[in-house]
């Protein structure tokens, strides 16, 4: 994987500019035409930047890691939202939260059910389970269930860039336009990719789906929580 | 810069008590905290809120190292892919569809409030 290639750029800062640029051009690039993804077009621009210059991951990673350390506190920055629209939407929050919370166990149980009848071993299934909410929760979910948190990433990745594509289409075509609808579903499907692709397109639409990512991360984790609970009071441990 | 210092603070707080053995992700522990502290006015909106819309803004920055990575984990992707596919769309489906309906169903009357508001502002 990692080639001994010489290379000139080594210093970190170089990576986290280089990061930054790509991520720039493509807000650019998604303004001119709004269907094309930024974190696809940035991701693509970026594998073949590394790819072309010969930089291996690893080194690139010692710059780019910095924003992935970032996600833990925009985790907790999501609070604010959380507060704001809490508030303004105080007579609909606990009819939200059942929203969200029957989404958040749905998505559990068919995305643990299709991976174990498509023949995923036990650890698959595991790494599958919390694919629907924000990277740093879906991580730290996946480790407690002793999945593999790199596949449990790939999947919250793929699941974000999907619905945040598909997913405002796809409730159009049932007719389910109204925002706090569209809102509720992309936020616990689609987490933090979809709720920043909501709020390019509408203030309504992105607040409520904020809080609905924020409740299916808290949801996840408690569900994945008595889970583990239940097979240490089984006594058994995991089951394998 | 008070505002990240907050957030920061409130991150590791959450992480040290999962370290102590709070079954919740540290991340997790830390927004509960955090939304509590707001809600009890213990911190106040104007302290943490431009940082905190500043990293929930461009969140998607943040992705983009990670999504870089996925190139250099293609062989177990692949082995493991159509599994984890099917997983990931019908799951995906299952859950925009399930909270979308009932959203539409629970949350009709305050979109209709909004509607009549938005309405009343109207010339």
């Amino acid at each position: 994987m990692i080639r001994p290639t010489l290379h000139l750029f080594t210093h970190p800062a170089l990576y986290i500019l280089l990061t930054l640029a790509v991520y720039a051009l493509s807000l650019r690039l998604h303004r001119r035409w709004a269907w094309i993804h930024p974190l696809l077009s940035a991701s693509v621009a970026l594998i073949f930047l590394l790819w072309v210059l010969h930089i291996p991951y690893a080194s690139y990673n010692t710059g780019g890691g910095v924003f992935t350390t970032l996600l833990g506190p925009a985790t907790v920055a999501l609070g604010v939202p959380m507060y704001k629209q809490g508030i303004k939407l105080k007579a609909t929050l606990p009819r939200l939260s059942l929203v969200v919370f029957a989404g958040s166990a749905v998505g559990m149980v068919t995305a643990g059910g299709v991976a174990s009848l498509c023949g995923a071993s036990h650890r698959m299934v595991m790494s599958a389970l919390p694919k629907s909410v924000t990277t740093p929760i879906a991580i730290e979910v996946s480790r407690s269930l002793h999945g593999d948190p790199a596949i449990t990433a790939a999947m919250v990745l793929l699941t974000g860039l999907l619905g945040s594509v598909i997913g405002p289409g796809i409730l159009r075509l049932v007719r389910i336009p109204h925002d706090h609808a569209v809102g509720a579903a992309v936020g616990a499907s689609s987490h933090a990719i979809g709720t920043a692709s909501l709020f390019r397109s509408s203030e309504v639409r992105g607040s409520v789906s904020s809080l609905a990512m924020a409740l299916a991360g808290i949801f996840t984790s408690v569900l994945a929580m008595l889970l583990n609970l239940y097979w240490r009071a089984r006594g058994a441990g995991h089951p394998w | 810069m008070l505002g990240f210092v907050i957030i920061v603070a409130f991150e590791m707080l959450g992480v040290g008590l999962h370290r102590l053995g709070v079954p919740l992700p540290g991340s997790v522990l830390g927004l509960i905290l955090f939304t509590l502290a707001l809600l009890l006015g213990l911190i106040r909106l104007e302290w943490v809120e431009r940082s905190s819309l500043l990293l929930v803004r461009h969140m998607t920055l943040l992705f983009i190292p990670l999504m870089a990575g996925l190139a250099t984990m293609t062989a177990e992707l692949r082995k493991n892919g159509v599994a984890l596919l099917a997983s990931l769309v019908a799951s995906l489906l299952a859950v925009l569809l399930t909270t979308g309906s009932l959203a539409h169903f629970l949350l009709r009357d305050e979109e209709i409030a909004e509607i009549n508001r938005e309405a009343d502002l109207l010339p």
